[in-house]
């Protein structure tokens, strides 16, 4: 299938600024220069485009907000922190598409009326970096950023800010207070960044793969967009498949495909041919599905209906055989070790979680301790700088509805059902 | 069941000096000849603000901001004398949910 990023659905390798532009690279730069600002909003309004980045936000919506915000001057942020494990489709975009990401940032920058944009890209991606530093060259040198781009009148400069590789870096308060040269510790909110973020400016932070869209949607159009997907979730999505699955890697499909496609067509199946146990359609940090729904569409819809979520589509797969106990217990502890340890109901919250599995693996605390789980989650609901702590809920709470019985033999028994 | 005595060992009640309180407690308490209480570290109680943080169990007295000067009525609780109320200060809530951890074997 053609994509509407990766031109053949799969990632090709860098593609340079002649080979860019040879298939109308920079087109809807141009384009969108002859017009306003408020004409490209709408256009990506229109189009339907929600973030990438996890939590789906209209992002003709959050520039509208910066753009409307009274204080001068704006910055825009791609957010290329990309620290959920197992994601790597903003690695893959940066690495081979970066002009398409430049693109989409110029015009982000364009449509906010930003001075500045910082390219906030996980420290850890060597050739991600360089890559699009040459890119920023190329680019450069094109007249495609700084003074009076393309004789427009409109001025950028353009930063790249190695990311920390912490979970919350990625966190858009965070990734605003990495670039102000600080620890990377999530801000209370309100105030949002659209109104008050970067050096207390209005500032919009957009992941890298919803950046990417823009060029595409400006270039063709929105009606031609909105043939990708559904009603709501329009376009495509990357999805990043792991070591869990036969052939591991990014796939572009629209929003609405089956699961079912992306795990057996994509990815090949599960690995070693083992039945699934449960799926979590957004690792670590959704609600696991059963085997039976492996039919649920890919959309922020139908997977809320499910009981899950789309985040930024890492799938994770479950095997039989597999002690959900175990699973859980590197998920809570991922989080406990992640907390920024700010928050002091975070710091409570996810290191109790971690250490309540640890005693339910060890068959310690007896039924009463199943729950103390939701116990412990309602009680911090809401509490917290970020939503890190709200992350271990849906894996935890979907797996005990899923899999009670493991939970109670574990707790029972003293012994693991599978293992 | 022998009692616990569970101080805070996460980073905020550390930086408030648990470390010293903890080694403090254990002499005063032998000190006293009281044989069956253990000092043991907790990882958080979410009171950060409120460190340093410790909870005599299975009493369920939770005492917050303590000082070195506080030890000594503390010890004395531990002894069998009275609860020291001035440094009760927890909101009730989050000693409930604590409370429960606890009782089903979370330290």
């Amino acid at each position: 299938m053609e994509g509407i990023l990766f031109p053949h659905a799969t990632p090709e390798g860098r593609e340079g600024l002649k080979e860019y532009r040879d298939r109308g690279g920079y087109q809807a730069l141009e384009k969108t220069l002859n017009g306003s600002p408020e004409q490209l909003i709408q256009i990506v309004s229109d189009a339907g485009l929600r973030g990438r980045g996890g939590a789906g936000f209209p992002t003709g919506k959050k520039w509208q907000l910066t753009r409307e915000a009274p204080e001068q001057p704006r910055y825009l942020i791609l957010n290329g922190g990309e620290d959920e494990p197992g994601s790597k489709k903003d690695r893959v975009l940066l690495e081979n598409l970066p002009h398409l990401v430049l693109e989409g940032t110029l015009l982000g920058a364009y449509a906010i009326g930003a001075s500045k944009a910082y390219l906030y890209i996980n420290a850890r991606y060597d050739d991600a970096l360089k890559t699009i530093q040459a890119a920023l060259a190329e680019a450069k040198k094109a007249g495609y950023y700084g003074k009076n781009v393309l004789g427009s009148g409109f001025d950028l400069e353009i930063e790249v800010v190695p990311a920390p590789h912490n979970y919350v870096a990625g966190e858009d308060t965070a990734v605003i207070e990495v670039i102000e040269g600080k620890k990377a510790w999530p801000r209370q909110k309100p105030p949002f960044p659209v109104t008050v973020g970067l050096f207390g400016k209005p500032t919009a932070i957009n992941n890298v793969e919803t950046l990417a869209n823009v060029p595409p949607i400006v270039l063709k159009g929105a009606d031609w967009y909105r043939q990708f997907g559904t009603a709501e979730s329009t376009g495509t999505m990357i999805f990043s498949l792991n070591d869990d699955v036969n052939r591991p890697g990014v796939y572009e499909l629209p929003f609405g495909t089956p699961l079912r496609y992306l795990i057996e067509e994509c990815g090949g199946g599960i690995k070693g041919g083992q039945k699934i146990k449960a799926i979590m359609p957004a690792a670590p940090s959704s609600a696991f599905l059963s085997p039976e729904q492996i039919d649920t569409p890919l959309d922020h819809n139908s997977m809320r209906e499910a009981g899950s979520a789309l985040g930024c589509g890492v799938v994770k797969l479950v095997a039989e055989g597999t002690c959900i106990v175990e699973e859980l217990i590197k998920i809570a502890d991922f989080f406990a070790a992640e907390s920024c340890g700010q928050c002091p109901a975070c710091r409570m919250e996810t290191s109790s979680l971690a250490m309540m599995l640890k005693k339910v693996q060890a068959g310690q605390g007896g039924l009463p301790m199943l729950e103390q789980f939701g116990k412990i989650l309602a009680f911090n609901k809401g509490k917290g700088f970020c939503n890190l702590i709200a992350m271990p809920g849906p894996p935890i709470e979907s797996a005990i509805k899923l899999f009670t019985a493991d939970f109670e033999a574990h707790l029972t028994t003293g012994k693991c059902p599978v293992n | 069941m022998a009692r616990i005595c569970l101080v805070c060992q996460n980073i905020d009640c550390k930086s408030r000096g648990s470390e010293q309180l903890t080694t403090e407690l254990e002499k005063k308490i032998a000190a006293k000849g009281i044989n069956d209480v253990e000092v043991k570290p907790y990882m958080c109680f979410g009171a950060c603000q409120e460190g340093p943080n410790i909870v005599l169990y299975p009493e369920k007295s939770w005492y917050a901001k303590v000082q070195s000067q506080d030890l000594d009525d503390i010890v004395e609780h531990l002894a069998g004398g009275p609860h020291v109320q001035r440094l009760d200060t927890i909101d009730s809530s989050l000693k409930e949910l604590i409370y429960q951890l606890l009782d089903t074997g979370v330290f």
